[in-house]
């Protein structure tokens, strides 16, 4: 890291450093400033005194242009930010693609956005999966419906798949959604998840700040059920809701068994008609199977309940043993707690990202990485070797 | 020689004639999956599975009745979308001086969903697409002049079907005609609607209860009416091919047969009175094919249900031309497409015909194309002599074989209906919705590669614009007379005795009294459509769609003839530059619920690596503003069919102003008169495309426009 962030971070006085290297505090200042490169003596000083935070690099590569943001830029999400405190739909929408969005600029945007949002700690970020065809909007529209009756402001973050061969997808969870999508107190963001589950997951974490700044207060991560993004998701919501059909096992329904082990809350959906039956036995094959299932919250465990988002029933008893959750864990500390460990996640997934971002979209671009892979390929050269010299190439990488 | 010998000499001596060309190469597989031959002989006949038998008798596959056009030709019954009352009635008699024999009224599609003309969400949708009837009043209007025990009225309804039908007779009894004598039909038809037109109310159970309710009473006190109308024709405009149309449109009869029966009728009370409605494309041999094999294969279903009446077997039919057939581009074609149409629906032996006129493409029609369209059905009824025999086609190596192919196809997709346990849960299920889609993706890829045919469109295009004169609509003009026409009946009435009835109309609902028959007196009495809709509404609930969407289908079946890399390429470049894919909201907004088109781009555009949001049926364009912020769409296309866009999509822009997001783009694609592009690019509007246009280019225009 850069040498100034290192001192400000530890809070070490330019003087006291200087001293402890043996040089003047203005010569400190010539290097800090990238006016003169310190000789190989004092960067080796340097290195050893920050424990290898900072190295030679830091003194010869600029940083990369794009993470600084002109004024301008500053001004215009300065604004933005206050019209997302202001109720403004628009500039929420705007932030959102902001965070989204793959372009660099963008991202040094969203950065500085985030950096200007407050830390709501009286929400409620409530996930949502299930297979296609459980009816999940369905079961939003009716609960959210319910709950802006109430008097909460809802909004919906919903990650629907993209094509993996054309990169386009189809977003119509809104038509599923008809009240909730006109109320002046719902917001309802479709996502295309563009094949890459994860990275979509880290967006989402940061649209969830976007809409508590404007004042949502109960928010639905809502996803496909069908693997990786939950888990994901499970990190960053408070509660997790999995929405099962009536009959078949787990494996009948295409859902993971990884992932009943995360719910809070399991609610057999579409428990009308002549469903009715069915949908009662899985609740108490659930129920059973849920004695053996060691729980995942210290101080409350999950529960089955029958749903049925046409008939409105069971909205009520789910909303009530939602309260109930949510009491527990905020008097028991537990709820904040949990937020602050899924933000420490938070970090070394966004490092896990970025590093395979850098790997597929700079390294493997590399001339000196692919000349060692082919040297590789023609047996002239280790793997194990290969790799360690590669991976210096990350090491190295200034950020 | 014998038969077998001469077959192949007739090979050899092909196979010579088409040189290094295979004969297996000239076999054509029809969209509906079946393999035509180049060439059917005296054995194809042998091979058939359908019995042809005899007009007039069991099983009707030449005919429900002996002498067909021998004795009276089929009846010319021309349908109209005016607006208001005054003016169809005008339609009407201007009509039956020149050969009209029926009378068709297609109401607007505010009446269509239960709303009067001035309630809020149908602001843009009074008069258009057909009649605003708010009231008995109305009706009055509309037949003034027109003895009702002497004419033949067709109503196309099926959500409002209930006050419509209760007006209808209502007002028939105050021009002096007893229930009893009023002849035509209603379509009535609620299951089509939940698959394709989505111009229902209530949901499926309700909606079901009150076609019973209809069958009843028309059966116990309308013995000259036909109680339902059951209609494959939307399901071809939405893009089904013939087998589905057929499939679907015969197993939504059978259900309407059980719930019938379920009421405890007795089938030969009712069956007799229930007709079809078919669509006529361009595929003229499989036309006559599927209205022979749909008669023959009705007259099995119903057997099934034990009638003793032979007459319950007999499907009779209404046909109408192709409407997806006509063109925008050279529409003067069109003239040609309805003309060989109209002659596949007699030569499929329909009962009456309505045939489009060649302008329909682009707006209503005008005096002078409504003229030719009707003359040319008795062009072909007075000059051909085609009337003069019976079933010509009957016997035809060709049509006979395709006759059978066509009932053992439609065979298989009824027993796919069967299996899940009927329409109703089928529909519930979104099976056949997504066949149909499915084909009409399919169709697209096919003409947007050029594989099919349309002359003047993707083939053979004209190099001059043509000026066609159009009949534009004031939709604006029609609200405010029938919103003061609304207020002046209210006035007027006894609002006590309304009450009493709405309260009435709700006990029923909630029992099983029949609806139609308390409907008729509150009718009489001045219940208008919407407040005899709200009463039912209040105990059924108003239906939401769930709406699915394909995947795929497009994208797998057209042929890569650069376009989609030059396609590619753009995308790529604009993710560089913007961050994401370009996306784009697909909006319907106002009460007409043909959705066809729309999710056609939808589902186009998602295959070519947009990213599409797609907007509830029924919108406001408020809503639709708010969906495209919230969701950063880039751009909003509207899908219009109903000439809605001149008072919706200004609406919209204004909306998207007051929301400061001018910066979201506006493009409009669907039915818009040529005449009316100025109008629109005027708003604000950036591109307006027309039916026919070819998706892939149409794609990369909207790339390039953002």
């Amino acid at each position: 890291m850069k040498l100034k962030s290192y001192l400000k971070l530890f809070k070490i006085s330019n003087i006291d450093f200087s001293k402890e290297i043996g040089i003047s505090s203005v010569s400190l200042s010539r290097y800090i400033s990238g006016e003169r490169l310190p000789e190989k003596k004092i960067l080796n000083k340097i290195f050893k005194l920050t424990n290898g935070s900072v190295d030679a690099n830091d003194f010869f590569l600029s940083s990369s242009p794009s993470r600084d943001l002109s004024e301008i830029h500053k001004k215009e999400i300065k604004k933005m930010v206050l019209n997302i405190r202001g109720g403004k739909l628009k500039d929420l929408a705007k932030a959102i693609t902001l965070v989204e969005s793959s372009l660099k600029l963008h991202n040094a945007q969203a950065d500085f956005l985030l950096s200007k949002l407050k830390q709501n700690k009286n929400s409620l970020r409530v996930g949502i999966t299930g297979v296609p065809g459980v009816g999940k909007s369905t079961f939003i529209e009716t609960f959210g419906m319910s709950l802006i009756d109430l008097g909460f402001k809802v909004a919906v973050l919903a990650i629907d798949p993209s094509s993996k061969r054309t990169g386009g997808s189809i977003l119509g969870d809104k038509t599923r959604m008809m009240k909730l999508s006109v109320n002046k107190n719902a917001f309802i963001r479709p996502s295309p998840s563009q094949g890459n589950l994860g990275g979509v997951a880290k967006k989402t974490s940061e649209s969830i700040r976007c809409l508590e700044e404007a004042g949502f207060n109960i928010i639905f991560i809502e996803t496909m059920g069908v693997g990786q993004a939950e888990t994901t998701v499970y990190d960053m919501v408070d509660i997790f809701l999995v929405l099962l059909l009536p009959s078949g096992g787990d494996e009948l329904q295409g859902i993971k068994k990884g992932i009943i082990e995360m719910a809070d809350v399991i609610i057999i959906n579409k428990a009308d008609g002549n469903l009715k039956n069915t949908a009662e036995i899985t609740m108490l094959e659930y129920k059973n199977a849920q004695n053996m299932i060691s729980n995942i919250r210290e101080d409350i465990s999950p529960e089955v309940f029958l749903c049925s988002s046409t008939e409105s029933i069971g909205i009520t008893k789910i909303w009530n043993f939602i309260k109930k959750f949510e009491k527990i864990r905020r008097d028991s500390g537990s709820f904040y707690k949990t937020r602050i460990q899924q933000q420490t996640k938070a970090i070394w997934r966004n490092i896990l990202l970025q590093s395979q971002d850098y790997i597929e979209n700079n390294l493997k671009y590399n001339d000196s990485v692919k000349k060692i892979i082919k040297d590789v390929e023609k047996n002239n050269f280790d793997v194990n070797n290969a790799s360690k010299i590669i991976f210096d190439f990350i090491l190295k990488r200034n950020t | 020689m014998d038969r077998k010998n001469i077959y192949k000499g007739w090979e050899e001596q092909a196979s010579k004639e088409l040189r290094d060309k295979n004969l297996k190469d000239h076999f054509w597989e029809t969209p509906e999956g079946i393999k035509v031959k180049p060439l059917y002989t005296e054995d194809d006949l042998q091979k058939i599975n359908h019995e042809i038998g005899l007009p007039g008798l069991p099983p009707y596959t030449r005919g429900p009745r002996a002498t067909m056009y021998t004795n009276r030709p089929w009846t010319i019954r021309q349908y109209a979308g005016f607006s208001t009352a005054e003016e169809s009635n005008k339609f009407y008699k201007e009509g039956l001086k020149n050969g009209v024999m029926g009378l068709s009224v297609a109401f607007d599609l505010a009446t269509h969903r239960g709303y009067d003309s001035d309630h809020p969400r149908v602001v843009a949708d009074v008069g258009n697409a057909g009649v605003a009837i708010d009231s008995i009043e109305d009706m009055n209007l509309l037949f003034d002049g027109i003895p009702l025990d002497q004419m033949s009225v067709s109503m196309t309804m099926n959500g409002a079907v209930i006050p419509v039908l209760a007006s209808f007779i209502a007002s028939g009894e105050e021009q002096g005609c007893p229930r009893e004598k009023l002849t035509g039909t209603i379509q009535n038809d609620i299951l089509k609607e939940f698959m394709v037109r989505n111009t229902f109310i209530f949901p499926p159970k309700p909606s079901m209860r009150i076609v019973a309710d209809i069958i009843e009473y028309t059966s116990k006190k309308m013995p000259k009416f036909n109680s339902i109308s059951i209609s494959g024709y939307h399901m071809q405009e939405a893009g089904a091919n013939q087998v589905q149309e057929l499939a679907y449109t015969l197993a939504d009869g059978k259900e309407y047969i059980k719930s019938a029966l379920e009421r405890g009728l007795n089938i030969d009370e009712f069956a007799p009175r229930l007709s079809f409605f078919w669509s006529i494309g361009m595929n003229f041999f499989m036309e006559i094919a599927k209205m022979r094999a749909a008669r023959y294969m009705w007259s099995k279903i119903v057997k099934e249900f034990k009638p003793k009446n032979d007459r319950s077997l007999a499907l009779r039919t209404h046909c109408q031309t192709s409407g997806v057939s006509l063109m925008e581009q050279d529409a003067y074609n069109n003239i040609v497409r309805t003309t060989i149409e109209a002659m596949a629906a007699v030569m499929g032996g329909t009962q009456s015909l309505h045939t489009n006129s060649f302008d329909e493409a682009l707006a209503l029609p005008t005096k002078f194309s409504a003229r030719i369209a009707r003359n040319t059905q008795l062009i072909i009824s007075e000059e051909t002599g085609i009337c003069n025999v019976i079933d010509p086609m009957a016997g035809s190596y060709y049509v006979e074989s395709l006759t059978s192919s066509i009932v053992e196809e439609s065979q298989k997709l009824i027993s796919e209906i069967d299996e899940v346990g009927g329409m109703v849960k089928a529909i519930e299920m979104g099976i056949p919705k997504m066949r149909i889609e499915e084909s009409s993706a399919k169709r697209q890829a096919r003409v947007d590669s050029n594989e099919e045919t349309i002359v003047g469109v993707n083939k053979y295009k004209p190099t001059e614009k043509q000026e066609i004169n159009i009949l534009s609509i004031d939709n604006v003009e029609v609200r405010k007379r029938q919103v003061s026409r609304l207020q002046k009946l209210k006035n007027s009435r006894d609002n006590k005795i309304v009450e009493s009835f709405i309260e009435k109309i709700k006990n029923a609902a909630s029992s099983d009294e029949n609806l139609l028959e308390i409907c008729i007196e509150a009718s009489k009495n001045r219940c208008t459509v919407g407040e005899m809709t709200s009463a039912m509404e209040s105990v059924f609930g108003r239906h939401n769609l769930s709406t699915k969407t394909i995947s795929g289908v497009y994208k797998n079946t057209v042929k890569n003839d650069g376009k989609i890399d030059i396609i590619d390429n753009e995308l790529n470049k604009f993710v560089n530059k913007k961050g994401r894919r370009p996306r784009m909201l697909v909006v319907k907004m106002g009460q007409d619920g043909h959705d066809r088109g729309a999710k056609l781009i939808a589902t186009a555009f998602s295959d070519l690596g947009f990213d599409v949001d797609i907007g509830p049926l029924f919108q406001t364009p408020e809503e639709a503003a708010k969906q495209a912020i919230e969701n950063d769409a880039h751009v909003i296309g509207v899908s219009t069919l109903a000439a809605g866009h001149k008072t919706l999509v200004p609406l919209l822009m204004e909306s998207l102003k007051n929301n400061e997001a001018s910066y979201i783009k506006v493009i409009c694609g669907g039915v818009i008169p040529p005449d009316d592009h100025p109008f629109l690019y005027d708003l604000g509007v950036s591109k307006v495309f027309g039916p026919g246009t070819n998706i892939q280019e149409a794609a990369i225009e909207i790339i390039n426009l953002l």
